[in-house]
Formats: structure tokens, C-alpha cells, sequence
């Protein structure tokens, strides 16, 4: 068998890489992948303790299904932002949308 | 170097080198796995574990570094792939259809519908400083936290166990019914805001003569 430590480090280093991509990154497309990443890693930590600890009542699994059906949502919103903004402005860099930062 | 690469011009050299790349690491590293099991070093399902692991970091280094955007959303497709095989790994076939539907299907598309529709260059070039040296800090940080304190728990010795389709519809709508209605109203005001926030846009473009 597998042991649980080895899911939560890559959900850990998974978690890292989106976090890493969401700070360094310009566009804003490709900071919704870098979400996705993060969103991806947390949900491998979910299931783990779902599917190791908790085999009863298994919440974890239910939750990773939330996390999934809210990521969803909120990737056709954030491409309906993006494409908005593109149109209004020419541009998907968040660097030129930075309107509303005090 | 990937550009002395002898190739027709119209393959994707990034994409074919890292093709080959990949084969010439993958390869030897697959023969090493197999040999490994072969001697009982490492049990089978491990060695699933390390080929889905690989693949999901190597992804997710792609996703966060390469600098066009195409080949960025290519990674992140491995990625959420190999993520897939993961939950299949703990045991909940359930999830890893969803997530194959979902995420493999649905969000990827959509983020290569964006990335046409936007017309979206590639990460632009930075011109006020990089933030990656920052960031790398932090998340090293942030990480190394993570699993010097996961690893120094003390978790047992459990195994995964199967949560039947059943139990789990039944648990799902039955003690999960408030969250499930929330998330469906959630879905329909993103598709809702997602529309009237797209469509407002052309109100102001010139009306079609009738």
C-alpha cells in the first residue's frame, strides 16, 4: 500500500507550484491555470484523507466534488472578466488592469 | 538549442523537442521503476504513484514556466490527467471520472477558447522587475513548512479504502442536500454573470440594419 505522507507531499508541492505561478505570472489566463494548480493540489489532499482516515464518513471525497464543481464556475466567470476586459482594453495583462488597487 | 533541431517548419519544436525529452528521460526512468519492482523494493501501486507523480510535477513546472501560452495550457492538461490517476490510486473512481469530465473536458477547453477569443500573446515580457525570485522564496518557505510538519506527524500505518457508488450518492443527497442546492444556485449565477457581463459588451457596438 501506499503510504498517506506521499499524497500529501505532492499535494504540498503541487499546492507550491500553483501558488508560485499565481505570484509570478503577468497574464491573466495563465494566472487561472496557476489557480487551477492550487485548486488541484488541495483537492489530492481531500481524497487522501478522505480515502485513508476517514473511510466512514469520507467528507473529504464530497468536498473535492465542491472544490471541482466551484472551480468550474468560477473558471466561465473569470474568462467572461477576462474577455470583457480584453475588449474594453486590448489587453489580458494584469498589469494594465489595475485600476481599482489603492 | 531546440532551434538546430533538423525539422519541417511547420512542427512545433518546443513541442516535439519536449516530446523527445521526455521519451529520453521517461525511458530509462520506467526501466529503473520496472527494476525496482521486479526485485520488491517498491510494490506495484507504487510505482503507479511515481510515474503519476512525475508526470504531474513535470507538468505543473511546464504550466508555471513556459513562456507561450498554448504549451502552458498543454501542461496543465498533463497535469490534471495525471491527477486523475492519482484519485484513481485512492481509491475513489468516482472523482477521477469527474475530474477527467471536468477538468480534461471542460475547463481546458474553455481556457483555449479564452486564450483564441482574447487573442492573448504570450506571458508579457516583464519590464518593472521579476517577481519570480520572490515568489520562489516564499513558496519555498511555504512548502518546506508543509512537509517538514506532515512528515514529522505521526499518521499511523492506514490504507486506503473504497467508498462504494451507492453510499456515496446516498450520503451525498441525503445529508449534503442544503450544500448541493447552494452550489447549484452558485452555478447558475456564474453562467447568469458570466453571460450578461460578456453580452453587455456588444450593446454598444453598432445595430445591424434591418
Amino acid at each position: 500500500m501506499i503510504p498517506i505522507e506521499y499524497f500529501l507531499t505532492l499535494g504540498a508541492i503541487l499546492f507550491g507550484l500553483g501558488l508560485f505561478g499565481v505570484l509570478s505570472r503577468r497574464s491573466a489566463i495563465l494566472i487561472l491555470m496557476a489557480v487551477e494548480l492550487m485548486l488541484a493540489g488541495v483537492s489530492i489532499n481531500f481524497i487522501a484523507f478522505a480515502s485513508y482516515l476517514d473511510t466512514d464518513a469520507f467528507s473529504g471525497l464530497i468536498f473535492a466534488l465542491f472544490v471541482i464543481t466551484v472551480a468550474a464556475a468560477e473558471v466561465g466567470l473569470a474568462l467572461g472578466i477576462v474577455l470583457r476586459l480584453f475588449r474594453e482594453r486590448r489587453t489580458s495583462n494584469v498589469d494594465e488592469a489595475s485600476d481599482m488597487r489603492w | 538549442m531546440l532551434k538546430r533541431i533538423p525539422l519541417p517548419d511547420q512542427f512545433d519544436r518546443i513541442i516535439i523537442g519536449g516530446g523527445i525529452t521526455v521519451g529520453a528521460i521517461g525511458v530509462p526512468l520506467g526501466i529503473v521503476l520496472v527494476t525496482l519492482v521486479a526485485f520488491g523494493v517498491i510494490s506495484a501501486p507504487e510505482m503507479v504513484f511515481f510515474v503519476a507523480a512525475i508526470i504531474v510535477i513535470l507538468g505543473a513546472l511546464g504550466c508555471v514556466l513556459l513562456p507561450n501560452i498554448v504549451h502552458a495550457a498543454l501542461s496543465l492538461t498533463a497535469t490534471l490527467i495525471g491527477v486523475a490517476a492519482l484519485y484513481l490510486l485512492l481509491m475513489s473512481e468516482f472523482l477521477a471520472l469527474v475530474q477527467v469530465l471536468v477538468y480534461g473536458g471542460g475547463v481546458v477547453l474553455l481556457l483555449l477558447f479564452g486564450l483564441m477569443m482574447t487573442n492573448a500573446q504570450d506571458d508579457p515580457v516583464v519590464t518593472d522587475g521579476s517577481q519570480k525570485p520572490f515568489a520562489f522564496l516564499l513558496v519555498s518557505l511555504l512548502v518546506g513548512t508543509f512537509i517538514t510538519l506532515l512528515l514529522s506527524g505521526d499518521w499511523g500505518n492506514p490504507t486506503a479504502h473504497v467508498v462504494p457508488f451507492e453510499l456515496f450518492g446516498e450520503r451525498l443527497f441525503r445529508e449534503f442536500a442544503l450544500p448541493i442546492i447552494v452550489v447549484a444556485v452558485l452555478l447558475d449565477v456564474a453562467i447568469t454573470g458570466a453571460l450578461v457581463n460578456v453580452h453587455t459588451a456588444t450593446d454598444d457596438l453598432p445595430e445591424e440594419s434591418e
